[in-house]
């Protein structure tokens, strides 16, 4: 299987701390990757390098056969196929629900109108909130902000879905629907990355599982694998921790 | 002797009308210049390009740390050093825009840096550029804290308008004092003048308090 996103070597530093360590990672077409780790442990800051949300100091990135990390990429292009859901949703709070999902296909991809209506309608029943197209952000839950969210990161029909803690800024009650959405997702051959901590999610759904800490990749495997029997310590003491949260 | 004079007053207040005129004119194209302008400056400012900000700061500061009076006297005599013959009325309005796009370009960087790192990410995400995160995400969310200071602004550049009647731009204040020497009523002349520059300013008043409110819900 081809590689769509392959790190390599890659270093990162905000002023003097270092918070990418020689990143090698390699992930198939249609991968489900989860990446777990304490915080400040560098995950967030890696996906949020594959769209170029961040810039890397040293290193190749390559995404979709765009070298990402050339400093003349064409940004438009490579994220133009890239869905980036945030933890805390950033959802556009003075747009409805449908202009929200609508925006990005109408003025990146230049879709006429109708057309856009008729994805982003087609999404928001993907994530099951199709009745509220006319609902502005703030009068929604924190669960269906972020369902939103995941549908105007679809609208773009991305061949990459990037998750930054989705669920982590949820009460309790509302990860679980987010959670399903996600799940749903995984039978349309997206790749997909996801920073959570949510096991259930990863051993449900993920092929793979990365574990960081301080900047590097400590261990991968596939979740069974990951959480039933972690080869380093580092990884067998997190497991533990979110076991007992 | 006070009716006389009033009777003088009335009989020349086509006079004061034109110096209205030429007040509305001055602040009506200065407002549009200084608002283009300041909203410019004011994205610039608030981007990324360090040297930029610093030369746009600087600009800034000079034009709030200088009397505005002094900044009109430096334009009407510095140009025709440089060869420059400008006449006092684009001298006017070179100065008003100078000045009031500096004091806009502060409001509208203010408005900008009001809204979340996250709101540009989420549109930069989204395969957005530059201009169209400004221009559909931003800048609408940002005139909600921009238009009630800026309309504020509004009231406070039309005011500042009578400072060009030093270089003999012949406004409302300038009238006022042209009339004076003739009507020696002061207090019955620059009353009217005021009169004449409060019934401008005062719907701004209104709108900006309106907005305020209206915003702040």
């Amino acid at each position: 299987m081809e590689n769509i996103i392959e790190f390599k070597n890659v270093n990162k530093w905000f002023g003097k701390l270092h918070v990418l360590k020689d990143i090698n990672l390699q992930i198939p077409k249609g991968e489900i990757l989860v990446i777990c780790g304490p915080s400040g442990s560098g995950k967030s800051t890696l996906i949020r390098c594959i769209n170029r949300l961040e810039d890397i100091q040293k290193g190749e990135i390559i995404v979709n056969k765009i070298p990402v990390h050339d400093k003349s990429a064409s940004l438009t292009r490579l994220r133009a196929d890239i869905g980036f859901v945030f933890q805390q949703f950033h959802l556009y709070p003075h747009m409805t629900v449908l202009q929200n999902i609508m925006l990005a296909p109408v003025q990146v991809k230049k879709m006429d109108k109708a057309k856009a209506e008729t994805i982003a309608m087609e999404k928001l029943d993907r994530v099951g909130l199709a009745e509220k197209s006319g609902a502005y952000p703030a009068q929604l839950s924190g669960g269906q902000q972020q369902r939103v969210a995941i549908a105007r990161g679809l609208a773009m029909s991305p061949e990459i879905m990037l998750f930054d803690e989705p669920t982590s800024a949820l009460d309790p009650e509302m990860i679980g629907e987010v959670l399903d959405v996600m799940v749903n997702l995984v039978s349309e051959g997206m790749t997909m990355c996801v920073v959570t901590h949510e096991m259930g999610f990863a051993k449900k759904v993920a092929h793979r599982v990365l574990f960081m800490d301080e900047g590097k990749i400590i261990e991968t495997g596939t979740p069974s694998d990951f959480f039933d029997h972690p080869k380093t310590d580092r990884a067998a003491s997190f497991i533990s921790m979110i076991l007992t949260h | 002797m006070m009716a006389f004079y009033f009777s003088r007053l009335v009989e020349i207040f086509p006079f004061f009308l034109k110096g209205l005129w030429m007040t509305s004119k001055v602040a009506f194209i200065s407002l549009v210049t200084c608002t283009l302008l300041g909203f410019i400056l004011g994205i610039f400012r608030s981007g990324k390009n360090k040297i930029v900000k610093r030369v746009i700061g600087f600009y800034v500061a000079f034009v709030r740390g200088t009397p505005f009076v002094v900044q009109v006297f430096i334009i009407f005599f510095i140009l025709p050093e440089w060869g420059m013959q400008l006449k006092a009325f684009p001298a006017a309005l070179l100065a008003m825009g100078i000045m009031g796009s500096a004091f806009i370009c502060e409001i509208v960087a203010g408005g900008i840096s009001s809204i979340s790192k996250g709101q540009w990410e989420a549109a930069a995400a989204s395969g957005l550029n530059l201009v169209q995160q400004l221009r559909w995400v931003i800048l609408p969310q940002a005139m909600k804290v921009i238009l009630p200071p800026l309309v504020g602004q509004y009231v406070l550049l039309i005011k500042d308008t009578s400072v060009v009647s030093v270089i003999g731009v012949m406004e409302l204040t300038r009238v006022g004092w042209v009339t004076v020497v003739r009507i020696p009523e002061g207090l019955m002349v620059f009353s009217l003048v005021g009169a004449l520059y409060f019934v401008i300013s005062y719907p701004l008043i209104l709108l900006s308090n309106y907005l305020e409110q209206k915003m702040a819900v």
